[in-house]
């Protein structure tokens, strides 16, 4: 499913100091798992998850996606990777503050040019899942941050991506609500078997997932 | 998708209503006035050329060689009359006529300047140029000695109706004659040759007085639409003169081109302002959405998408803009070409330069059209700048700067 090999990734700061956030990191992620990149904040879990989601370039090494090398893409090619191949959920939501919630789990269904009656179904079916029927018509600013992580969530999950990427789903969110969105996520795994890779440091998700791949300063413990 | 990228663009075009009303007026207003300043602009060179058309030249004219040059009578056309009937039958020619002139001395009671007499069919020149228009004060009744005196002459020679005037000249015969006239009718035609020096009397008075043949003249005007008349008459009397409106006043030609460059540039620095004011209202706009975009982008929304979202709102904009502006300039040609805009206090500095002390706009559809172009290419260019900015921008940085 996903597979990389000797990734390795520098951030220049200033002219000369240079951080070696990914070092040489090798692994395999297959399909249907429910993975966490895990290690204390700054070890380049976003990093690796970012590479993974084809957001970030990396210095060296190869990414596959599927078989397909994908992170030597041009920028078109790799706009398309993400439209079409994985969902994203970030830490701070990043719902698009102009469109309702509808609008919004509908975005990269549209964007795909997905018939609009299957476009509504899927938005009826995923905020029942996701508990928001009732917030369809709102913008996300009237929403808590637990119903706006759920946009998110639906959002990424909308067009039953082969994979997402989760960088600290449960960051902004109360043990509760933190349990829910773990709750659902598996639920989705399981239902629509879709691989989902979380970045994170929080206990609860680490418990939570079927394999934990831990990092230390940018390398693989 | 398109669909989706519309609405996206209309809700942020719309999202800031205070910032997107101010752009619209802007836009508006800057129109309005450049399009009620070209109206007026026009209007004034229109006007201009009419007057000189119908007090004078016509579209074309013809003159015998040399007259123009040295100014007298035995440069006149010979027959003048048999062209005259000629023309009159030319399926393009809307009106001819034939004029005699000749220049002498004028002298009132306290004064005396150079003035042209020019003998005119009174008739003729109301279906030429509609000379009752022109005249002040007055009637056109001549009666046995009568005349009708140019505005400004009238003001030298401190001239009123009914009084006298004595106009002396060399006759054919090379002997000075004189007459004495009597004012009864004085016009305003803004055209300067004529308020500033003409005396008009019946053709046929003059050519009595002057002692020749009432065929003779020395100009025979004609009124056409038809471009290619001149050059056929050109070739049809190659011993005359055959003259257009630019070739017998340079001046007004060059006035008119003159205007033309000046409206280019009220054009630019107006479209300048409007692209300006696009461009700050979409750059701020854009970089206020920096997060939105790399949102966006993150997610799989390419550049092209954010490129057609932003023309589209810069678009959107401006057409709103050009539309009310059309409403406003609509209405401010409309009342300039109705009532006009009264300058009667510079009429003295207006005069001289043969222009009417009250200005009339002028309403053109292509001024609306150019305008639509322009502000369409000034708000697509407008944008080219911002976009710059959001190519540039990687999605990673802006998620990593949230976290």
């Amino acid at each position: 499913m996903i597979q990389l090999k000797h990734v390795n990734k520098y951030f220049f700061k200033g002219q000369s100091r240079e951080v070696h956030a990914l070092r040489d990191i090798s692994l395999q992620i297959q399909q249907g798992e429910f993975v966490a990149l895990s290690g204390s904040s700054g070890c380049g879990k976003t990093t690796l998850l970012n590479a993974m989601g084809v957001l970030d370039n990396i210095d060296s090494g190869e990414i596959y996606l599927n078989n397909k090398e994908i992170s030597h893409l041009d920028a078109k090619e790799k706009t398309n990777i993400r439209l079409y191949e994985v969902g994203f959920v970030f830490q701070a939501y990043n719902l698009i503050p102009v469109l309702s919630v509808k609008e919004n789990i509908s975005f990269i269904m549209k964007m795909q040019n997905i018939d609009q009656q299957q476009i509504q179904n899927r938005v009826q079916e995923l905020a029942k899942i996701l508990q928001i029927e009732d917030k369809l018509e709102l913008l996300p600013s009237r929403l808590s941050g637990g119903q706006q992580q759920r946009v998110a969530v639906a959002r990424a999950v909308a067009t039953k991506p082969k994979i997402i990427l989760a960088d600290e789903p449960t960051a902004n969110l109360d043990s509760k609500n933190s349990k829910a969105l773990m709750d659902m996520m598996r639920e989705l795994n399981q239902k629509e078997n879709i691989t989902i890779v979380f970045a994170s440091h929080d206990e609860m998700v680490v418990n939570a997932v079927d394999k934990v791949i831990r990092l230390d300063d940018g390398k693989l413990v | 998708m398109y669909k989706t990228i519309f609405s996206l663009a209309l809700k942020n075009a719309l999202l800031r209503k205070t910032r997107a009303l101010l752009l619209i007026f802007m836009i508006a207003s800057s129109m309005s006035f450049m399009l009620s300043l070209e109206g007026l602009y026009n209007g004034m060179t229109k006007n201009m050329i009419d007057m000189t058309l119908r007090s004078d030249t016509g579209e074309v004219s013809i003159y015998a060689k040399d007259y123009r040059l040295k100014q007298e009578i035995k440069y006149a056309i010979k027959e003048a009359q048999s062209i005259k009937d000629q023309l009159q039958h030319h399926p393009s020619i809307t009106s001819v006529i034939t004029r005699l002139k000749v220049s002498g001395l004028g002298a009132s009671a306290t004064k005396s300047y150079p003035v042209d007499l020019i003998g005119i069919n009174l008739i003729e020149e109301e279906s030429f140029g509609e000379f009752s228009a022109f005249v002040k004060e007055g009637n056109l009744d001549l009666g046995k000695n009568g005349c009708i005196v140019g505005k400004q002459l009238a003001k030298d020679l401190k001239l009123r109706l009914n009084a006298k005037l004595v106009f002396s000249t060399q006759d054919s015969s090379n002997t000075l004659q004189s007459k004495l006239l009597r004012v009864k009718a004085i016009v305003h035609t803004t055209n300067i040759n004529i308020d500033n020096k003409a005396i008009f009397i019946p053709k046929k008075v003059l050519s009595e007085f002057i002692g020749v043949d009432p065929a003779l003249a020395t100009q025979i005007a004609i009124r056409t639409q038809d471009k290619d008349l001149q050059e056929e008459l050109r070739l049809r009397y190659r011993k005359l003169e055959v003259l257009n409106l630019s070739e017998i006043n340079p001046m007004l030609a060059q006035m008119k081109e003159m205007m033309v460059v000046f409206n280019a540039i009220s054009f630019s620095i107006v479209m300048g302002v409007v692209f300006i004011g696009i461009l700050g209202v979409m750059y701020v706009s854009i970089l206020e959405r920096i997060r939105e975009f790399g949102i966006m982008l993150a997610v799989g929304y390419s550049y092209t998408n954010i490129q057609i979202q932003v023309i589209f709102e810069a678009v959107f904009l401006a057409l709103l803009g050009f539309l009310l502006g059309s409403i406003f300039s609509l209405a401010s040609l409309y009342y300039l070409s109705h009532y006009g805009l009264d300058l009667s206090e510079f009429s003295d500095g207006l005069q001289s330069f043969g222009m009417s002390s009250i200005i009339y706009g002028d309403i053109q559809p292509e001024y609306f059209l150019r305008t639509f172009y322009a502000i369409i290419f000034a708000s697509v260019l407008s944008v080219f700048l911002p976009l710059r900015t959001i190519k540039k921008l990687n999605p990673v940085d802006v998620i990593k700067a949230d976290s």
